[in-house]
């Protein structure tokens, strides 16, 4: 199982920086990357989470979901990711559908980056990275965190990418600041080479200058390394400065898709005007964490 | 929030607020009293308070005797000053050259009055015998602290017995990571079995089966540490941080990737905890169930408790003192040095 692992590097060629994203041929040969079609989700007998969400992601560009808390951004990247089972509707990531059977497979297109960073405090950052490259690793492999080669050297690559020096990948990931923090996320997340990145929230905890650094990473991420990002945010100056489009979530139901210019002063307004009472505690506040 | 409206609705002087504590608690506190004087008058508690009252009214003066008192000084008395040495009379010494070989080990000649009656002249004369005394002046302390390195040994392979067990095991008790709630269940019910049997009891059949020694000790000792690990391990698993799990298993990996690399980074220092724990609590359990035979110092303890020796329980119990006490500094500096 040792000779297997080392005979599939993940980081045997370097995908190619693509040039496609912006133009308009679809990348996957298979399909398009993400359909979402009539996704609908509920907790308990609150109001609908997902409401009949149909959207879909045809090439790589940064698409940024908006809406307030409780809107239901959160639930649809969490369905996405196969971590919250649907009520209704079906979901396809580049051509292969997801279901309970399909899960393992179809996640090894996805990469995932949390509000919170999702880090394992007491590894190094170069450990975080590596670890998201896990998939095909044999267990004695695992157990000593002994990466073949070629993840050892991508996982470099991409913290040299997203701005860290050798000795900052040697640090406990307890150790680095929160942008530090966000930006192993994404080398984690970019590492198993995914088409599909999902970033919740990813500037959630970080102060503006920040952010903005982290999010014009992601989008340097989608020309350099070909991958969708699908992220939600809450900030629409932040979404209008670097979305390629923007997908506007309002109580679980999908209220506008387009460009940012397309985003007028009003909509944007609607999109965060409170229409319930209890707009700022809503369903994917309460939602209950799921067993995997 | 039931009704917010009405709540919003009152002025602030008119709001009713929670108070701290209600009339529920007071009753719940009264009934434990009741309760706790009914089982105090079972247990016979009164005599407790009677007799050491009547210590410390001996202790003033004010009383000529009490229980208490009396059982203390005959037991200090007995037990100063502790005895170190080791005196055989040199008859009995097999080996003699070897052991006088030995550092510090020397040869005493004792000389010890006789009175006996002279039949012939029917006058009671005393003469002088002679006996020479292998004296070996830390002879008796070296023997403890062998059995008391043998009860560390047992406590040792038990912990880590233990650990090595409950790893696997506890992976099967977290609900999150079970395979079947079938297999969870079973794995509860079979630690908490584990966890309800006192080392003591097991070691007393264990002597049995294996026989007299550090072997059942081991065993007995490892299985009561299973059945506590496994569950402290299992319950740090379940309340893990899930997000770093998610962006794991977001990826593809199995639940073993996914415990490996987002579940044991930080459950490690609270399974460190726990282990050093249970090697502390498995030393001072090693020594207790040496009483039943099952080596170490615990027989050693025993077999001098029974001879009314008790200087030499003294050294023991000092040996004890001090080990735990060594041990528990040594833990503080592993700790420190891992987490």
């Amino acid at each position: 199982m040792i000779a297997g692992a080392l005979k599939t590097p993940i980081a045997d060629a370097r995908i190619q920086a693509p040039d496609t994203h912006t133009g308009d041929t679809p990348i996957s040969p298979r399909g398009r990357l993400l359909v979402c079609d009539g996704l609908s989700k509920r907790f308990g007998a609150g109001t609908p989470a997902l409401d009949n969400v149909t959207f879909s992601i045809d090439r790589p560009q940064l698409t940024v979901l908006l809406g307030s808390s409780g809107s239901g951004k959160t639930t649809l990247l969490r369905t996405i990711a196969g971590l919250v089972p649907l009520d209704a509707g079906r979901i396809e990531i580049a051509g292969a559908e997801l279901t309970p059977a399909s899960l393992a497979r179809v996640r090894r297109r996805l990469g995932m980056v949390h509000q919170d960073f999702g880090l394992a405090d007491r590894l190094t950052a170069a450990q975080n990275v590596m670890a998201g490259a896990a998939v095909n690793l044999a267990w004695p492999r695992l157990l000593f965190q002994a990466y073949p080669r070629g993840v050892r050297l991508r996982a470099c690559e991409l913290l040299a990418e997203v701005g860290f020096t050798e000795n900052q990948a040697n640090r406990k990931a307890r150790e680095l600041s929160g942008g530090q923090r966000q930006r192993v996320g994404i080398a984690r997340a970019l590492i198993g080479r995914p088409q599909l990145l999902l970033a919740d929230e990813p500037v959630a905890n970080l102060d503006p200058q920040t952010a903005s650094g982290i999010l014009s990473l992601m989008r340097a991420a989608v020309a350099a390394h070909g991958a969708g990002i699908l992220c939600s945010l809450h900030q629409t100056d932040l979404a209008c400065q670097f979305a390629d489009r923007i997908i506007g979530l309002k109580a679980g139901r999908l209220v506008f898709d387009g460009s940012p210019a397309e985003l007028t002063a009003e909509t944007a307004a609607a999109l965060f005007a409170s229409a319930t009472r209890d707009s700022d505690g809503g369903s994917d506040v309460s939602e209950p964490r799921q067993e995997r | 929030m039931s009704e917010p409206e009405i709540l919003q609705g009152r002025k602030p002087d008119a709001w009713h607020l929670k108070p701290p504590f209600d009339f529920r608690i007071l009753v719940l506190c009264a009934l434990a009293v009741c309760c706790l004087g009914y089982s105090a008058q079972r247990l016979d508690l009164g005599r407790l308070f009677s007799d050491v009252g009547a210590f410390f009214m001996a202790s003033a003066g004010l009383k000529e005797s009490s229980s208490i008192g009396e059982g203390i000084s005959g037991l200090s008395g007995g037990m100063f000053p502790p005895v170190f040495d080791e005196r055989t009379p040199v008859e009995y010494v097999d080996d003699l050259e070897a052991r006088l070989a030995r550092p510090f080990a020397h040869l005493e000649t004792t000389a010890t009055d006789q009175t006996s009656l002279d039949p012939g002249t029917l006058e009671i004369v005393t003469r002088q015998i002679e006996t020479q005394v292998l004296v070996e002046p830390l002879g008796y302390l070296f023997l403890v602290l062998l059995k008391m390195l043998e009860t560390v040994e047992i406590a040792i392979w038990a912990t880590l017995f233990a650990v090595v067990a409950s790893l696997p095991l506890s992976v099967l008790c977290a609900r999150n990571y079970a395979p079947h709630l079938a297999i969870y269940a079973a794995a509860r019910t079979f630690v908490s079995f584990l966890r309800s049997v006192p080392e003591l009891i097991s070691a007393l059949f264990l002597v049995l089966a294996f026989g007299f020694g550090a072997i059942p000790g081991i065993v007995a000792l490892a299985l009561h540490s299973i059945g506590f690990l496994a569950k402290f391990f299992a319950e740090d698993i379940e309340s893990a941080d899930v997000r770093p799990q998610e962006a794991i298993a977001v990826t593809g990996a199995g639940p073993l990737a996914v415990l490996r690399l987002a579940v044991l980074p930080q459950v490690l220092p609270s399974f460190t905890a726990l282990t050093l724990y249970i090697l502390d609590r498995n030393v001072r359990m090693a020594t207790v169930i040496g009483l039943v035979g099952a080596g170490g110092i615990g027989q050693e303890l025993k077999g001098r408790f029974d001879m009314f020796q008790y200087d030499r329980v003294a050294t023991l119990l000092l040996v004890i003192f001090l080990t735990v006490l060594l041990l528990d500094f040594l833990a503080a500096r592993i700790r420190r040095v891992l987490l």
